[in-house]
C-alpha cells in the first residue's frame, strides 16, 4: 500500500499490478467496439455511398409502353427518396457528437421499452456514427476514379452495380485507405466518449480505478500511454495493408522473341529489365 | 448488303449547343468506316450516342434493323456487340493486362474462368501483348495500353468496335504499331467505326470515309472519293490543314 510519500512512478506501478488486468479488459472492449464499429460503419457507407452513385436514370427519347414509363418513374422516385433519407442520415450523424448519439439512442430505447445490451448499444452507435462519415468518404472515393472507367465498363456491357464492384470500388478503396485509417484511430480514441452509457471500456475502466485512490494523473497518464500504443500500431498495421494492395512493383514478361522460355522481370518505376531467367 | 448499325435523323445538345444535327449514315458488314472532321464536328458524340454513352435527343439508331433507343434492347447483350475502343484506354486500373480482358467475359457473357482466359490469350496474342498477361495498365506505354484495349473489346466476340481516336493520346512512334493491328482487323473482316486524324489510315483501310462539319455529314462516300476528290470547301481546307 502507498503512502503519501510515495512517487509518481511509485504509484503507477501499485497501479498497474491492482488494476492491471482491469486496463486490460477494458483495452480489449475498447479495440473490440473500435474494430467491429469501424467494419459495420464502413459497409453502411459502402451501401450508402453506392445507393448515393446511382444517377436518376435519363430520360431515353422513344416509345416505351405506358406500363413500361410508369415502372421506370416508381423505380425513380423510389430512388429518389431513399437518396434523400440517406442525405438526411449522413447530415445528422455527422452534425451531432457522438456522446450526445450514445444517450439519445440507448436511453431512448428504454423510453420505447428496448434495453440494450451495453456493448452491443457500444457497437451500434459507433456502427452507425461512423458509417455517416464512411458514406462521404467513400462518395470521395469513387468521384477521384477517372469518368473513362466507368465508361469502359459500361461500353463492355457491365451493369452500374458490376461497374462499382469490379472496377471504380476497388480503385476507390485503396485511394480511400488512409482516410478509413483515420476513422478506426478516431474510433479507438473517441469510443471513451461511451462510458456515458456505462460501457466497460477503457476510459471508464480508468475512471473506476482513479476514484479507488484519487490518483487521476497516475491513472489517466498509463491509459494515454494505452491509447498511444494502440494507435501506433494501428497506424503501422494499416500502412503495411496498403503496400500489400499496391502489389509487388515489379511484372514478368512471359517469353520473348527470340526464346520463348524466357522469363523477364521488369521494375515497375523505371521499365528496365531486372532480371531474366530461363525456365527448365 | 447488310448494315450493322444505321443512324437515321440523330440529334444530340449539351444545353444549348447543339453537336448533332440530324445525322445519317450506316455501317455495313465487314466494312471501315472513317469518321473524319475537325475538333467540335460532333465526331466523338457520334460514337458515344452509338454506344449510348451519351443519350441522344432525338433520331434513331438501328442494330441489324432494331432501335435501340426504344428500351426493347437487352442493353448488356448489345454493348457486348458493340465494343468500344477509347482515346484514353481506359484499361481497368485495379486489374492486370488478362484481368482486363477477362472480367467483361466473365461478368457480362458469364463464361467460365477457363474459357474467358483462353479467349483473352487468343485476342492478346493477336495484338501481340500476350507477354504482359500479369502487368498492370500503369506498367505499360500508351501503345501498349491501346493494344489490351483492343483485346479487351475483342474478346467479348464483337460484332463491330468503335474506335474513338485511338492514337491521339499517343507519341508518335507508338501510332504505328496501334494502327498495324487495326488494319489487321479490317483485313479479317472486323466491321470497325473510326473516329481519327490519320488520313493515310482512312485512305488505306476504310471503305467509306465520312466527313463531319458542325454536326452534320457534309460529305460521304469512298475515300478515293472524299480524300481524293473533295467537293464541298469545308472538306477541301481541311484536308489541306491535315498536310
Amino acid at each position: 500500500m502507498p503512502t503519501a510519500n510515495t512517487s509518481f512512478f511509485g504509484w503507477v506501478a501499485f497501479l498497474l499490478q491492482k488494476y492491471g488486468m482491469l486496463f486490460l479488459r477494458g483495452t480489449g472492449m475498447t479495440l473490440l467496439i473500435a474494430l467491429t464499429g469501424t467494419l459495420f460503419g464502413f459497409v453502411i457507407g459502402l451501401l450508402v455511398a453506392i445507393v448515393r452513385s446511382f444517377s436518376p436514370a435519363p430520360e431515353r427519347p422513344g416509345h416505351h409502353g405506358a406500363l413500361e414509363g410508369a415502372l421506370c418513374a416508381a423505380r425513380g422516385m423510389l430512388l429518389h427518396l431513399a437518396q434523400l433519407l440517406l442525405g438526411a442520415y449522413i447530415q445528422v450523424f455527422r452534425g451531432t457528437p457522438m456522446i450526445v448519439q450514445a444517450v439519445v439512442i440507448y436511453y431512448g430505447a428504454q423510453y420505447a421499452g428496448v434495453y440494450m445490451d451495453t456493448t452491443f448499444a457500444a457497437i451500434f452507435i459507433i456502427s452507425i456514427n461512423t458509417g455517416a462519415y464512411m458514406a462521404e468518404i467513400i462518395r470521395g472515393g469513387i468521384i477521384s476514379i477517372d469518368k473513362g472507367q466507368f465508361e469502359a465498363a459500361h461500353a463492355i456491357g457491365m451493369t452500374h452495380w458490376q461497374t462499382m464492384t469490379t472496377v471504380v470500388l476497388p480503385q476507390a478503396i485503396r485511394n480511400i485507405l488512409p482516410s478509413v485509417g483515420n476513422e478506426l484511430i478516431v474510433n479507438i480514441k473517441d469510443s471513451s466518449v461511451l462510458n456515458v452509457i456505462s460501457v466497460s471500456e477503457l476510459f471508464f475502466q480508468a475512471k473506476s480505478a482513479a476514484g479507488a485512490y484519487y490518483r487521476y494523473f497516475e491513472v489517466y497518464f498509463i491509459i494515454a500511454v494505452i491509447y498511444l500504443i494502440l494507435t501506433l500500431t494501428v497506424s503501422r498495421l494499416l500502412r503495411w495493408v496498403e503496400r500489400r494492395m499496391d502489389g509487388p512493383d515489379n511484372y514478368v514478361i512471359h517469353g520473348s522473341q527470340s526464346d520463348s522460355r524466357a522469363e523477364i522481370v521488369v521494375s515497375r518505376e523505371n521499365e528496365e529489365e531486372v532480371s531474366r531467367s530461363w525456365k527448365a | 448488303m447488310e448494315s450493322v448499325i444505321e443512324v437515321r435523323g440523330l440529334r444530340k445538345a449539351f444545353g444549348s449547343h447543339e453537336v448533332l444535327r440530324g445525322i445519317d449514315f450506316a455501317a455495313q458488314k465487314g466494312e471501315v468506316t472513317c469518321i473524319i472532321g475537325s475538333s467540335g464536328s460532333g465526331k466523338s458524340t457520334l460514337l458515344r450516342c452509338i454506344n449510348l454513352l451519351e443519350t441522344p435527343d432525338a433520331g434513331e439508331i438501328l442494330y441489324h434493323g432494331e432501335d435501340i433507343l426504344t428500351g426493347r434492347v437487352n442493353m448488356p447483350r448489345y454493348h457486348a456487340k458493340v465494343g468500344m475502343v477509347f482515346q484514353q484506354f481506359n484499361l481497368f486500373g485495379n486489374m492486370d493486362v488478362l484481368g482486363n480482358c477477362v472480367t467483361g467475359q466473365m461478368k457480362v457473357l458469364k463464361r467460365s474462368r477457363e474459357e474467358s482466359e483462353r479467349s483473352a490469350l487468343k485476342y492478346l496474342r493477336k495484338v501481340g501483348m500476350e507477354a504482359y498477361v500479369n502487368a498492370k495498365p500503369r506498367q505499360l506505354s500508351g501503345g501498349q495500353k491501346q493494344r489490351v484495349a483492343i483485346a479487351r473489346a475483342l474478346a467479348m466476340d464483337p460484332e463491330v468496335i468503335l474506335f474513338d481516336e485511338p492514337t491521339s493520346a499517343l507519341d508518335p512512334e507508338m501510332v504505328g504499331e496501334v494502327l498495324a493491328v487495326m488494319q489487321n482487323l479490317a483485313q479479317e473482316g472486323l466491321t470497325m467505326l473510326v473516329v481519327t486524324h490519320e488520313m493515310g489510315f482512312a485512305r488505306a483501310v476504310a471503305d467509306q470515309v465520312v466527313f463531319m462539319d458542325g454536326g452534320v455529314i457534309c460529305e460521304q462516300g469512298a475515300p478515293q472519293q472524299v480524300l481524293g476528290a473533295p467537293k464541298s470547301p469545308r472538306l477541301r481546307s481541311f484536308l489541306s490543314s491535315m498536310l
